[in-house]
Formats: C-alpha cells, sequence, structure tokens
C-alpha cells in the first residue's frame, strides 16, 4: 500500500508540471488559433532561466518564480510580435509551422552557447523526507505538486474570471465578434502569447530540478504538454490541468506496474484511445449540437 | 595528327620514361604497406579524431576534440615531432552509423595518418571493424567496449580507459569495502554499449561470490525517471546499487531513490563516468555520503591543490577561456594525456614515418607520459607491448570529500 501511494504521488508530481506545460498550450491556442510547437523551447528557456537565477546569481527560487515567468512571457510577445505577427498575413499554415522551426531554434540557440550535458540545479526545498508509515514524502514533491497545481490553479482563474482573460476568451469565442466588440486582435493576441509563455517559463521552473537543464528538456515538455492537452481537450484549461495529472499518473504506473519501457508507450497509447473514443478530449468545453 | 608509336614516342619505349615507373613503382610496392605513409609529409603529420560533438554524449566528444587539440598546440609549440607539426582533422560523429562514416572519411578522403576514437563505446564499437581493416593505426580513447579489444588487433590501442574487466571489478570491489557482507546487491546499467559491457562482465565476476544475489534493471540513455527500476530494487531489498551509466543518469536515479522507498543509507557506487562533480548538485551535497567510485585518472578535475591538475587547468584556460561548467573533465584529461603517449610513439618511431614503424614503436612504451614530452601528467603512466595495447591499467578509488570528488586511493 505504501508504495502505491508513493507511485501516486511520484505521478502527480510529474503530471501536475506537465499540466502547467499543457495549460500554457492550451491559452495560446485558445486565444489565437496556433497550436504552439515552441512551447518545449520556452520551457527549456524558463528552466534555463531559473539556473542563472538559482545557480550562478545565487538568489532563491523565489526570486526565479517571480522573474522566470516574466522574463519568458516577454520573450513569448517579442516572438509573436516579431515573428509571428508579420507571417499571419498569409495564413494559420504559416504561423504554424513557423513556431516548429522557433522551437528548434530555441533549443539550438541553447545548445550553441550552452554547451555541456547537463545543468543540473539544486533541490528547491531541501532537507530530510516526511515519513508517514512506511510512506515516504520527499519536500520537493509535496512542493512541485502544490506549487504546480496553485499555479495552474491560478491560470485558469485568470483566464476564466479576470479582465484581461475575458478579451482571450472573447477572442476564443469569435474572433470578428471580438474584434466589433472593441478588442484589438494584436493587443489580445499579444496578451494570450505573455501568458502562455510565462506558464512555460513557470513549468521550466518546477521542471529544472527534477529533470535538468538540457536540450532534452524542450521535446519532452512539448511531448507531455501536447499528449496532456490533447486528452484534456486541446479547448479546455481544466481539461488540460486533469489531462496532465492522468498522463503523470499513467506514465508512473505504468513503469512501476508493467515496464520502465511502457512509459513512454503508455502516453501515446493513451493518446489514441482518447482520439479514438472521444476526439474533443476528455474535458471539452466545446458545445457540439445535433444536426 | 602524329602516331607517337610511329616515331618511336610509345609509353615503354622511352628510356626514361619507364625507369621513372619503374622506380615508382619499387617505391610503392617496396614500402611497408600501401598507405603507410598517408598524411606524413616533411613537415606535417596529420592526426584524425573522431567523436560526438552535440547530443547526449557531448560531454565525451567535446572535451576530446579540445584536449588533443591543446595537446597538439602544446606539442608543436615545442617544436613538434622530428621536425614535423602535428595538425587535427576531428570529424562529428554521434550514432554508430556516423563514426563508421567518419572513420571511413579521415582515412579515404582526409588521408590522416593515424586515428583516434574519441568516442564513447557505442562510437569505438561501431568503427571497431572499419579500423581493423584499414589496418590504420588506432588509438582509442575512451571506448570501455570489449568490440575493439577483441580480437586483438595490431593497429588498435587503447588508452587510460581500461577494459570493462578491469573497471567491473574496482565496482564490486568498492561494493564490497562499503558493505562487506553484502547478500543482495543491485546493478542498475544503461542499455547502451559502455554500461553493457559493464554489465556482462560484472555478472560474470559476481557469479563467482557464493551467496550474493545480483539484482539487474536497466535504462535507456539520457533517462530522468526511474521509478520502475527503483521499485524492484527496494521491493528486493538490495543494499548497494551500481550505477552503470552517465553522471546525469546516476544523479537523477539517486534522487528518486528515497520517493520510491530505497534507505536514505544505500550504498551506490558508480562507474567512471558516473564519477563526475556535476552529480553532487543533482543528488543534494547532504546526499553524497554513501557515493562511491572508480576514476581512470590520477586526480579528480577539481583536485586544482595538486599541482598537475592546477597545471593542467591553466593551460586549458589560456586555450580556451574560463570553461564552462563541469569543464575540463574526465575526458579532457584523458584526450589531452593519450595526445602526449601517441606524440611519444611518433617521435620515438624516428623521421622515417610508416604505419609500421609507428605501430613497433607503440609497443615498445614504457611508462609514457605527458611530462616526458614537457606536458603535465594528469594520466596514470601507460605502458604497451606487442602482445598487449591496454596502455592504462590502474584505476583510483573516489570519494566525496567537501562536495567535491576525490581520488583517495
Amino acid at each position: 500500500m505504501s508504495e502505491f501511494v508513493m507511485v501516486v504521488i511520484g505521478g502527480l508530481a510529474f503530471g501536475a508540471i506537465y499540466a502547467l506545460a499543457a495549460i500554457g498550450i492550451v491559452v495560446i491556442h485558445k486565444a489565437t488559433k496556433t497550436v504552439n510547437f515552441a512551447h518545449g523551447g520556452f520551457v527549456l528557456f524558463g528552466a534555463f532561466a531559473a539556473y542563472l537565477v538559482v545557480v550562478k546569481l545565487q538568489w532563491t527560487y523565489w526570486a526565479a518564480y517571480v522573474i522566470v515567468p516574466l522574463l519568458i512571457g516577454g520573450i513569448a510577445t517579442v516572438i509573436e510580435l516579431t515573428i509571428l505577427r508579420p507571417l499571419r498575413k498569409a495564413d494559420l499554415f504559416t504561423v504554424i509551422t513557423a513556431t516548429i522551426f522557433i522551437g528548434i531554434g530555441l533549443s539550438e540557440i541553447y545548445r550553441l552557447s550552452y554547451n555541456t550535458e547537463i545543468l543540473a540545479m539544486p533541490n528547491p526545498i531541501p532537507g530530510r523526507p516526511f515519513l508517514i508509515g512506511d510512506v515516504i514524502l520527499t519536500r520537493e514533491q509535496i512542493w512541485v505538486v502544490a506549487g504546480a497545481m496553485i499555479s495552474c490553479l491560478i491560470g485558469v482563474l485568470v483566464f476564466s474570471h479576470a479582465s484581461m482573460g475575458r478579451s482571450m476568451r472573447a477572442m476564443a469565442s469569435n474572433v470578428r465578434g471580438a474584434t466589433l466588440c472593441g478588442y484589438s486582435v494584436n493587443r489580445v493576441y499579444a496578451l494570450a502569447w505573455f501568458v502562455g509563455g510565462a506558464l512555460a517559463g513557470l513549468a521550466g521552473v518546477f521542471a529544472g530540478p527534477s529533470k535538468g537543464v538540457s536540450p532534452e528538456l524542450a521535446v519532452s515538455m512539448i511531448t507531455a504538454g501536447f499528449v496532456a492537452a490533447v486528452i484534456g481537450g486541446f479547448d479546455s484549461l481544466r481539461g488540460a490541468l486533469l489531462g496532465g495529472l492522468l498522463l503523470g499518473l499513467a506514465e508512473t504506473f505504468a513503469a512501476a506496474y508493467v515496464s520502465s519501457a511502457m512509459k513512454n508507450a503508455v502516453s501515446f497509447l493513451l493518446l489514441f484511445v482518447v482520439l479514438l473514443w472521444r476526439p474533443e478530449g476528455l474535458f471539452s468545453e466545446g458545445k457540439g449540437r445535433d444536426v | 595528327m602524329q602516331d607517337k608509336r610511329k616515331h618511336g614516342c610509345g609509353w615503354f619505349k622511352g628510356r626514361r620514361t619507364f625507369l621513372g615507373a619503374a622506380l615508382a613503382a619499387a617505391t610503392v610496392f617496396a614500402a611497408p604497406g600501401l598507405h603507410a605513409q598517408q598524411g606524413v609529409t616533411s613537415g606535417e603529420i596529420v592526426i584524425g579524431a573522431l567523436g560526438p560533438l552535440t547530443g547526449p554524449f557531448a560531454f565525451i566528444g567535446a572535451p576530446g576534440r579540445d584536449s588533443i587539440a591543446l595537446a597538439i598546440e602544446k606539442i608543436n609549440e615545442a617544436g613538434g615531432l622530428n621536425g614535423r607539426k602535428l595538425r587535427l582533422i576531428f570529424e562529428h560523429a554521434n550514432t554508430p552509423a556516423e563514426s563508421v562514416a567518419a572513420a571511413k572519411k579521415l582515412v579515404e578522403e582526409n588521408k590522416v595518418f593515424t586515428l583516434i576514437l574519441a568516442s564513447g563505446s557505442t562510437g569505438a564499437a561501431a568503427a571497431a571493424d572499419y579500423v581493423r581493416a584499414a589496418k590504420i593505426p588506432t588509438y582509442n580513447i575512451y571506448g570501455a567496449t570489449p568490440i575493439i579489444r577483441t580480437p586483438f588487433a595490431k593497429n588498435i590501442f587503447h588508452s587510460a580507459i581500461p577494459g570493462a574487466e578491469a573497471s567491473g571489478k574496482s565496482m564490486i570491489d568498492e561494493v564490497f569495502r562499503a558493505v562487506p557482507n553484502a547478500k543482495k546487491v543491485g546493478v542498475l546499467a544503461g542499455t547502451y554499449a559502455f554500461p553493457q559491457s559493464h554489465l556482462k562482465t560484472i555478472r560474470e565476476q559476481m557469479a563467482a561470490r557464493a551467496g550474493v544475489e545480483l539484482v539487474v534493471e536497466q535504462f535507456d540513455a539520457a533517462a530522468r525517471d526511474f521509478t520502475a527500476q527503483l521499485l524492484s530494487m527496494a521491493r528486493q531489498k538490495v543494499e548497494a546499487v551500481m550505477i552503470l551509466g552517465s553522471f546525469t543518469e546516476a544523479g537523477f536515479a539517486i534522487k528518486q531513490a528515497p520517493e520510491k522507498g530505497l534507505p536514505a543509507t544505500t550504498t551506490w557506487v558508480l562507474d567512471g563516468s558516473g564519477v563526475n562533480d556535476g552529480i553532487v548538485a543533482i543528488v543534494g551535497g547532504e546526499n553524497t555520503k554513501y557515493l562511491h567510485g572508480y576514476y581512470n585518472v590520477p586526480y579528480f578535475p577539481t583536485q586544482v591543490n595538486d599541482a598537475p591538475m592546477a597545471g593542467f587547468r591553466k593551460l586549458w584556460i589560456g586555450k580556451y577561456g574560463n570553461p564552462p561548467e563541469g569543464r575540463p573533465n574526465l575526458y579532457d584529461m584523458v584526450g589531452y594525456g593519450s595526445m602526449y603517449v601517441l606524440g611519444q610513439a611518433i617521435k620515438n618511431a624516428g623521421p622515417n614515418l610508416t604505419w609500421d614503424s609507428l605501430i613497433a614503436s607503440w609497443e615498445k612504451l614504457s611508462d609514457a607520459k605527458p611530462s616526458s614530452m614537457g606536458g603535465v601528467d594528469v594520466i596514470f603512466p601507460e605502458t604497451f607491448s606487442a602482445t598487449d595495447h591496454q596502455g592504462g591499467r590502474r584505476l583510483g578509488s573516489a570519494a566525496i570529500v567537501d562536495g567535491k570528488w576525490k581520488v583517495v586511493r
């Protein structure tokens, strides 16, 4: 039983980070209809920025949790303004293709500027683990689950209830209608990229200590983020949150009780099952109608 | 148009031409090997090397390139070898296919005189058949794989990384030094070439120890999640775990271990690539008490209070500037030291440099070390013979002292 509980907590810790990455993808997609393949690159840059803040500048993790999302959100906004906005005049496909190469570019910039195997980050909450019966809980696990989940919920609440989110929701619902109501497409798109980038940066801060900072982080996070977003429903922030947790648990259970080789396979298996059985995702907010 | 044969100007009718051709043919066929002197001119010797410069194993190849170039620069500054300067051509090779292609390109297109395999076991294993067939003198400086060692090849030499038998034995010794009465020992092995060659010999050597059970779990390269493997170890209550993989893989496994139920007092024994200061940041300084390992060179890169390491670091920074995290590393030290050993073999071969003369000279090297040619001794001395091409055999015992690895024995 204690092993089962430890597996669940381990799965939730991975899942919370996946959820944070997935919510960023969904925010950008909902507001701009752009599938952002550069999201893994943003997570990588977030983790790298956290490394600079915590290891190089020797500031606290709290500084990283504040500075990094703002920084990565800013980078994402600059990319939207300088690269994607001009491309939008062509068509959406061009924009999506551009995000693929922006993602590759970000990874390569990191690789070229920091040619080392991996950058290790210290434990954000060091100290002895808690023992509850036979269950061992590390402080880092508790912090990652709690911190990432709180960040996800804040992201969901901002999008759902804050005035900033209203414009993005309006754009998500109907671009022409939102424009006629006075919302600026350019402003809303920039805002969506900022929020999405900030969430990716935050995911990087949480992922850095447990996965290390390396170009492989971009690949692993974009894959997990997309699978989580598709499972949850690409238009649903709550779905992305739950999809991330579900994916983390599924991967960890597969590794623990089937084999380590099944860890990656199970995520894609889950993806295909959801796409075949419920293509709109498990928690889609889209309104279907019978015709 | 005139017919040359009519006027007695045919190929074999001109005595001078015939003598010239005969002389050229005699020169070529009298030489010890058809390609024996490729890559050698009156003023230059071309050294070819290959290894991964990007990807998960860039921590091996990039230091290989940089350190060989550093040693070559210093050797050239000191006058070169028998009046000839050395020139390095380095080819990036990550996958087995790229390693074979890089070796072929260096030998057949670039016409290098000698080849250095600065890749890990994967690249060395892939290039093994080709370099055996090409007969080019080859220095395997990082690969522990038996594929490059067996069957024995007259043209292949090995540097400071000994065969898996020696390092596997060293790891087993470390386990039983830390836990003398261990009954269950775990092995966490990567699925790629180097860990697998280690795993094979560890299984064989442990089979000879009565009453000790071996629990083996495997993981893919660059793994970050070890849930399955660690749960298995915890279920079977292993007392010590040998990790066959890089320091990042080892670090994340050790960091995750308490979350999966392994006691904090579990002994961890790492292989040479796991013994890296980067692991301290991953597992946390407070969790390093039970980490052990072996090291292929007499100093850890951070042992800068020891004169040779201080000297080497100074040289490295002099050429490349302030190093990034984790550099210079083991592979910098071995690359640099190995280039000096090769330099000594080339020098001893004399001015009439051929593949055969180099191999003959190499096989006579005894206690070869960089300081013999003005370098700094950052590797154990290497000795070769006609029947044993493994230069370095000694391994140091390593532990973490004050948050940094040190070679303690």
